[in-house]
């Protein structure tokens, strides 16, 4: 029995309500260890809200967040994986189903940037990028929803060989301007090098990557380090008003590049949306945050 | 696959006792709205406060934009806001079936606030408004604004819809509704709304600026502390 487009399509719809009912396993210990660390009250206590929050979405199968959100898919197709029937419109699909049937309903956030009509679709809606995997056979679906609140102080800016002070500096700078606005604590995805859009992808596959994994470049795991306590050292705090914890998870990844070296800085907010499904070519689905 | 790897070893550096903590009351304080000029001047930033009456919302920029020429061309607003409560909270809100009955707001949560910068102070001063709130905070020309009429800016969860939802008692009214949900004026009758936290008094305090101005001045040291921890490049 192939991965039917029936399958890509209900996968599609299910992991956007996931992702909007419930923060990563993950996330919400990072945050119940930060309330043991924090010294400002204020912090504890908003993070204590937190936690409430996401438990109250969690139990009464409700939204955490009134930002919904654009839809964004990251899909791998496995070489060996047999798919049934059309991959790219089972996501358009899946989307509009689930924009039609969630409850509560959801507002509407797809915006036309010529016109500011808002809708539950748009040109290139859902926003879906493909890899391929050889000798794989799945399909591995992540869905990232991207609101506003972390997604408008992303960034990006083309350095000519940057030192690592340089490349550290930028991504200070970004999270520096988004002081308290992005709902810390954020998660900081950043891509290093290849090309302008390369590194988009590679800061936004960051933000996506589980807590406690030991980043296998050994100049970036430290980099991740010492990111992570410079930011927790900015002050901002749980939701901006003040406290140790600001960021997370510091995450980053590079490729080779040129004389040219691009570096992205993607955010997630503290509910940090991600969630994924690996399609088996049995029909199986194994699900994961 | 579903299960989370260890926790991040260094999430914090700087060591106890490095920094004051932020001023801030253990007791949730509650509010009556609509709030009087003394009862505003009570707060001060870090309150933790919760909120009962009318409170508008509203989070488009076209409403905030006409609300300001409203006013500057001496008219009323549809509804009277004057030393009222305004957020930017965004609501779905369900029209009646029938196009006549009370609609219903499903839920709402905070947005931030900065993108109506411009708009603010006009309000703030136009109208008097006591309460204005949302996430992320306001600039300083709203801060003087809030301080001259006598105004606080409540920051409520990012992520806090479920939570927010429960205080919702009724919707008491609704305007400018060929808006989309969010950016329709609502006014909603609610209890027990929050905790949020007092961000900026109406003494001109700004928990925002504050940090700003202070992570501004960190920066020397964090920078300096960066180039300590990195290794020469190989």
């Amino acid at each position: 029995m192939p991965i039917t487009s029936a399958l890509i399509r209900s996968v599609t719809a299910t992991l956007y309500e996931r992702a909007l009912k419930k923060i990563p396993e993950d996330t919400k210990a990072v945050l119940r260890q930060a309330q043991g660390v924090e010294r400002s009250d204020t912090a504890r206590k908003t993070l204590t809200i937190m936690l409430q929050s996401a438990d109250a979405a969690e139990a009464k199968d409700h939204l955490i967040c009134s930002d919904v959100g654009i839809p964004v898919y990251s899909i791998k197709v496995g070489t060996g994986a047999r798919i049934d029937g059309a991959i790219r419109q089972a996501i358009v699909d899946g989307f509009a189903d689930l924009a039609a049937q969630i409850q509560p309903p959801i507002l509407r956030m797809v915006t036309n940037p010529l016109t500011h009509q808002r809708s539950h679709a748009g040109k290139d809606m859902p926003i879906v990028a493909f890899d391929m995997v050889d000798d794989a056979d799945y399909i591995e679906i992540v869905c990232a929803p991207k609101a506003m609140g972390s997604g408008r102080w992303e960034a990006l800016e083309t350095f000519v060989y940057p030192s690592l002070e340089t490349i550290e500096r930028y991504v200070l700078d970004v999270v520096l301007k988004a002081g308290s606005q992005p709902c810390p604590p954020i998660v900081v995805g950043v891509g290093i090098g290849g090309t302008f859009d390369h590194a988009a992808r590679m800061a936004k596959q960051q933000i996506l990557r589980p807590f406690g994994q030991t980043n296998p470049e050994p100049i970036l795991a430290d980099m991740e380090k010492r990111l992570l306590m410079a930011i927790n050292s900015m002050g901002f705090g749980p939701m901006g008003t003040g406290g140790d914890t600001t960021a997370m998870a510091v995450h980053i990844d590079y490729a080779a590049s040129h004389g040219f070296m691009p570096v992205a800085v993607a955010l997630n907010c503290w509910i940090n949306r991600r969630t994924g499904a690996r399609l088996h070519n049995d029909g199986t689905v194994e699900w994961f945050e | 696959m579903s299960t989370p790897g260890p926790l991040p070893r260094a999430l914090h550096s700087s060591p106890p006792g490095e920094d004051t903590p932020m001023h801030s009351n253990d007791t949730v304080r509650h509010l009556d709205l609509p709030l009087d000029l003394e009862a505003v001047r009570a707060l001060s930033v870090g309150d933790l406060v919760t909120l009962s009456g009318d409170i508008t919302i509203s989070i488009g920029l076209p409403t905030h934009k006409r609300m300001v020429q409203t006013l500057q061309a001496g008219e009323a607003l549809p509804i009277d806001l004057r030393g009222g409560a305004f957020f930017h909270l965004s609501s779905y809100v369900v029209d009646a079936p029938d196009g006549t009955g009370t609609p219903e707001a499903l839920y709402m949560n905070p947005s931030t606030s900065t993108r109506y910068d411009a708009y603010m102070p006009p309000l703030i001063r136009g109208l008097g408004l006591r309460l204005v709130g949302g996430k992320g905070g306001l600039d300083q020309h709203s801060v003087a604004a809030m301080q001259e009429a006598g105004c606080a800016y409540l920051s409520f969860l990012g992520g806090g819809c479920t939570l927010l939802a429960e205080s919702i008692e009724r919707v008491v009214s609704s305007h400018w509704n060929e808006y989309i949900s969010q950016f329709r004026l609502v006014t909603l009758r609610v209890k027990s709304l929050g905790p949020a936290t007092v961000a900026i008094d109406a003494h001109g305090n700004s928990i925002y600026e504050d940090l700003r101005v202070r992570a501004q001045e960190r920066m020397p040291q964090i920078l300096a502390t960066l180039n300590q921890q990195r290794k020469p490049n190989p």
